[in-house]
């Protein structure tokens, strides 16, 4: 029973913290140039003002733009149960690796079809970006799966990271970190951030995600946006899980939970630093680079799978 | 402890491949030296993380050597020859970057299926690092053969001949210590003399193209 | 006694070096050139009759011997060539005169790294060797600094360089396989310690090995595929240099290959690195004599005839047993003498007309009648016309692979043999015979350069016509050299 407890509390510590995270790496990259910026709530503050506000929906749209914000805020917090924090309890009763991906997928295939829906250019044109940068960083995020999957012999991602947090030092190797390596890349791709998007930009010739969501207004834009909220820090976690659990409590006791816990933040803190100095010190690439750096992606992943095999 | 060696070795002889498929992916001419030097570094530490584990002192001095010439010496002396010639940055590949990137992964694999009956065979701690070496030898091929310019194509000849020296470590430890020697003395001779031409080239067809390169033919 | 050999290049390169006055610099030259044979020549009669001598890294055989004497012959007609050749071009303003000691200075560095390949017993020296021999020559090849000879040196130095990566990656795979026997630490690359133990080798490894070694080798034979720096080199490199190129280097790859190929063919059996090497002959020779058809410059012409014989000395090393390997070794010595005695006539050729398309000559006969008259002997010589050298080696080769039954690969090389005859022979006489196409005088070449040609070419009739005992007497020792070769 506690650990079903756990399982939920860790659940709705993702979903609760999702906006902060983005505060803060807000925050971050408002230090980071030499401006204050807005509080770390912030985001918590736009979310409930949106939800306040009433939808204005094209004419033209169909029911596809109205159930997306829903499909997609219920891909997220099922994909949310699945995946361990702090503790290696979860709900993913049936799912695996596997159903994360396609959870991610199918938030990415209505959002790119809600914005084809209201037939505008912007809609269409984020919707086929999108396309063409999620085609690119799909493989290498199954093939970095996969290299787990393969060292650890499951494809549960409780039981993996279970797996590599009990077994010390000796799983640490090439493949490992390469695909470690290969997923930070799809984090920062999956999540249009920079280099691959920005996300503070609503310039017409560069943007990916946000193109995708300016027919929204309203509560359904307070929906899309929690759930990519949800996404990045899913993402996020995910990356630790996955590669580099040691940490995350395997058994439940007091101590192992608070050390979890707090390691668990850390963790999430790291990254959102490592994403602010990105986004701070680099520039969005050029369309036609992106495959240069997708496919890098690939090859990490690739090479993760090749060390698996030969060393 | 026997165990964390193999763990290093292994880390380190992936890193060379990572540098192998990062010189096919990078831009840059500056940025293509120091990841060859990169390589290069990663092969000496490779090398005397060899020695260490397994005690022969004569590995130590190629190590050494490895460092002191491929990491540091020979990425200074392309560095001059561009400095002088001053070359534009661009890398100008003839096959476009992510192509190359899956053609590099495609020759992995290929080395992958060609070294695993020598793997079967082989004894040394390092074995599995014949894949690897094999697989960089011919990323070093496929960058000569894809980038224009002349100076690539005298990086991609160096990358060739780390994936040797990589293949010689993992198999047998390295080479009788003259040999070792003896093949220094030739890469570094080479280096210069195509430094020269590089210089000769650049002064008489007033480019680094190499693909000017095809007046004589039947 | 060995290190002499070496010895004797090098001092010869260092006086050139430091002297400044031409005619010293090619006293000098020949002199060296000279001793060099003269010390060859000892070395290897004391071989021959006292048995292989081993010191430590050097090691001399038969075979070792016998391309000794290759070497020292065509580079002491080269030098002696050079002394005329690289005068005039000196006189016509080519390069500056500050650089003809420079000349003979990398011609007998190069030599000495030739040297170096006969005589290392550690296939990693050999290696080393080798790759010093692209080094010297490469700026041989770029010598006159033009634009098509910095392309060719650069192909050169860079196509040679590849190959050769990868005959190192094939020497360490042996290295490895010794290592598996003799246990770690106690590896060797050793050649004569290798051929002892060839038996208990690792064959996976040795045929990996061997194919490496083969095309990597094979580039710097110059075997079709990997032939393509052969002409453009050949072709840019000053004429004397085209000779020692042709002539001597070819022969000192296919000499490494050789080695290798008697290890592996003891551990493995002749059939694998034999069948390997009749196939990259037949590729070699079909490829050159389409190759031939087209050229419409005579020093690629004659490029790639060396490709043609290279391909020839394969298939017969390939081919093996006692006469495949006589005739493979005769072929090495009639080609090297015959080659340069046309590449020479080539450049008397060059400085009189001034171009090098064959469409462009007309009417030698008229214009240098003697020089002509032996280039075009040259000519029939290189085909394989009785009674010169190569019409009895080629024989014996053919003899050999009746004798084996390869008839599907023996017809082949009849067919090529017969393609290469017919097109030779028409280019020759094109350039040789008719009638010149403006007024011009007679002027032979240089007396030097018609002795050296009439020595040469005096050496390949003789060898037609028979085969001193003492020279049999050796071949026959080398081919006992070889598994199946008794």
């Amino acid at each position: 029973m506690a650990d079903l407890v756990l399982a939920l509390i860790q659940t709705a510590a993702l979903l609760a913290l999702a906006p902060l995270l983005t505060g803060i790496i807000r925050k971050l990259k408002a230090w980071m140039q030499s401006r204050r910026g807005p509080p770390i709530y912030q985001p918590y503050l736009d979310l409930a003002k949106l939800m306040r506000k009433g939808s204005v929906v094209s004419e033209d749209s169909s029911w596809v733009t109205t159930i997306t914000p829903y499909v997609c805020l219920i891909s997220m917090v099922v994909a949310a149960l699945l995946v361990p924090a702090f503790v290696t309890e979860s709900l993913g009763f049936l799912g695996d690796l596997i159903v994360l991906v396609y959870l991610f997928a199918m938030t990415r295939f209505f959002t790119a079809l809600a914005a084809l829906d209201a037939g505008s250019t912007f809609g269409g044109m984020g919707s086929s970006r999108e396309m063409l940068v999620s085609s690119l960083i799909e493989p290498a995020i199954l093939l970095s799966f996969f290299t787990v999957a393969l060292l650890t012999g499951t494809t549960s991602l409780v039981s993996v990271t279970s797996v590599i947090a009990t077994s010390g030092a000796s799983l640490i190797g090439p493949a490992l970190l390469l695909a470690f390596a290969a997923f930070l890349i799809a984090v920062l791709a999956e999540n249009a951030r920079v280099p691959v998007d920005n996300p503070s930009t609503h310039l017409e010739l560069t943007m990916i995600h946000e193109a995708m969501l300016l027919e929204y207004s309203g509560k359904d834009l307070a929906l899309m946006e929690y759930s990519s909220m949800v996404k990045l820090t899913l993402f996020v976690t995910i990356a630790w899980s996955a590669f580099l659990p040691w940490g995350v409590a395997t058994e439940i006791t007091a101590p192992a939970l608070a050390l979890g816990v707090i390691v668990f933040l850390a963790k999430l803190l790291t990254l959102a630093v490592v994403i602010a100095v990105i986004e701070s010190s680099m520039a969005k690439l050029r369309l036609f680079r992106l495959p240069n750096l997708l496919t890098g992606a690939f090859m990490l992943a690739f090479l993760a799978v090749m060390s698996y095999f030969v060393l | 402890m026997a165990e964390l060696d193999v763990n290093l070795i292994d880390g380190l002889a992936a890193l060379v491949l990572l540098t192998a498929f990062l010189i096919v992916a990078t831009g840059r001419m500056r940025t293509l030296v120091r990841v060859f030097a990169l390589q290069s570094l990663a092969l000496g530490l490779l090398a005397a993380a060899v020695a260490y584990s397994t005690g022969y002192w004569h590995i130590y001095i190629v190590a050494a050597l490895t460092i002191l010439l491929k990491a540091l010496v020979i990425p200074r002396i392309i560095d001059r020859v561009m400095d002088r010639i001053q070359v534009a940055n661009d890398v100008e590949p003839s096959v476009r970057t992510p192509s190359s990137l899956l053609i590099a992964g495609g020759l992995a694999i290929l080395a992958y299926y060609v070294a695993e009956p020598l793997i079967q065979s082989g004894e040394t701690i390092t074995a599995g690092a014949l894949a690897l070496s094999l697989a960089v030898v011919l990323i070093g091929l496929f960058v000569m053969i894809s980038r224009k310019k002349a100076i690539t194509q005298v990086i991609g000849l160096l990358v060739m001949e780390n994936g040797l020296f990589m293949a010689a470590l993992s198999l047998s430890y390295g080479m009788p210590l003259i040999v070792e020697l003896g093949v220094f003395f030739d890469i570094m001779v080479a280096v210069l003399i195509m430094g020269v031409f590089v210089f000769r080239i650049n002064r008489t067809f007033d480019t680094l193209d190499t693909s000017f390169l095809r007046r004589l033919r039947d | 006694m060995l290190e002499l050999l070496l010895l004797i290049p090098v001092l010869t390169a260092l006086v050139c070096l430091l002297l400044r006055d031409r005619r010293k610099v090619e006293w000098a030259s020949s002199l060296g050139s000279v001793a060099l044979l003269a010390a060859s020549l000892l070395a290897s009669y004391d071989v021959v009759t006292n048995g292989a001598k081993d010191e430590g890294t050097l090691y001399m055989d038969g075979l070792s011997a016998f391309m000794l004497m290759l070497v020292a012959i065509v580079s002491l007609a080269t030098s002696l060539y050079s002394v005329g050749y690289m005068g005039r071009e000196l006189q016509e303003g080519r390069f500056g005169a500050k650089r003809i000691s420079y000349y003979y200075a990398l011609l007998h560095a190069f030599v000495m790294t030739m040297v170096l390949v006969c005589l290392s017993d550690n296939l990693g020296v050999m290696w080393i060797a080798i790759e010093a021999t692209t080094l010297a020559s490469a700026f041989l090849v770029s010598f006159y600094n033009s634009e098509s000879s910095l392309e060719a040196a650069w192909k050169y130095v860079i196509i040679c360089s590849v190959g050769i990566t990868l005959a190192l990656l094939g020497t360490i795979l042996l290295y490895a396989s010794s290592i598996q026997q003799l246990g770690e630490g106690g590896g060797s690359l050793e050649w004569s310690s290798l051929l002892a133990m060839a038996g208990q080798l690792d064959p996976t490894l040795l045929r990996i090995s061997f194919i490496l070694v083969l095309v990597g080798y094979g580039t710097k034979v110059g075997l079709a595929p990997m032939h393509t720096w052969l002409p453009d080199a050949h072709s840019q490199a000053p004429t004397p240099i085209s000779a020692l190129l042709s002539g001597v280097l070819l022969n000192c790859a296919m000499y490494a290959i050789l080695r290798y190929h008697m290890i592996s063919s003891t551990s493995l059996g002749p059939g694998f690195s034999g069948g390997l090497l009749v196939l990259f002959g037949v590729l070699s020779m079909a490829i050159a004599a389409a190759f031939i058809i087209l050229a419409k410059d005579f020093k690629r012409l004659l490029a790639y005839s060396s490709i043609e014989h290279m391909g020839v000395i394969a298939l017969g090393f390939g081919i093996g047993g006692p006469l495949g390997i006589i005739g493979g070794l005769l072929q090495m010595l009639n080609h090297a003498l015959t080659k340069s005695a046309l590449f020479f006539g080539a450049g008397q050729v060059y400085a009189r007309t001034k171009t090098r398309t064959i469409e462009e000559i007309r009417g030698l006969s008229k214009t240098m009648p003697i020089t002509s008259t032996l280039w075009f002997a040259g000519f029939l010589a290189i085909v394989g016309c009785p009674p010169f050298g190569i019409f009895v080696s080629e024989l014996v080769i053919l003899m050999a692979g009746l004798q084996a039954g390869e008839l599907l690969v023996i017809s082949l090389y009849l067919v090529l043999l017969a393609i290469i005859f017919a097109v030779v022979l028409l280019r020759a006489s094109r350039m040789v015979f008719g009638h010149p196409p403006k007024e011009q005088g007679r002027r032979e070449g240089d007396l030097s350069a018609i002795l050296l040609i009439v020595a040469l070419l005096a050496g390949v009739l003789v060898l037609g016509l028979y085969l001193p005992q003492g020279l049999n007497d050796m071949l026959e020792g080398i081919a006992r050299l070889f598994p199946g070769g008794g």
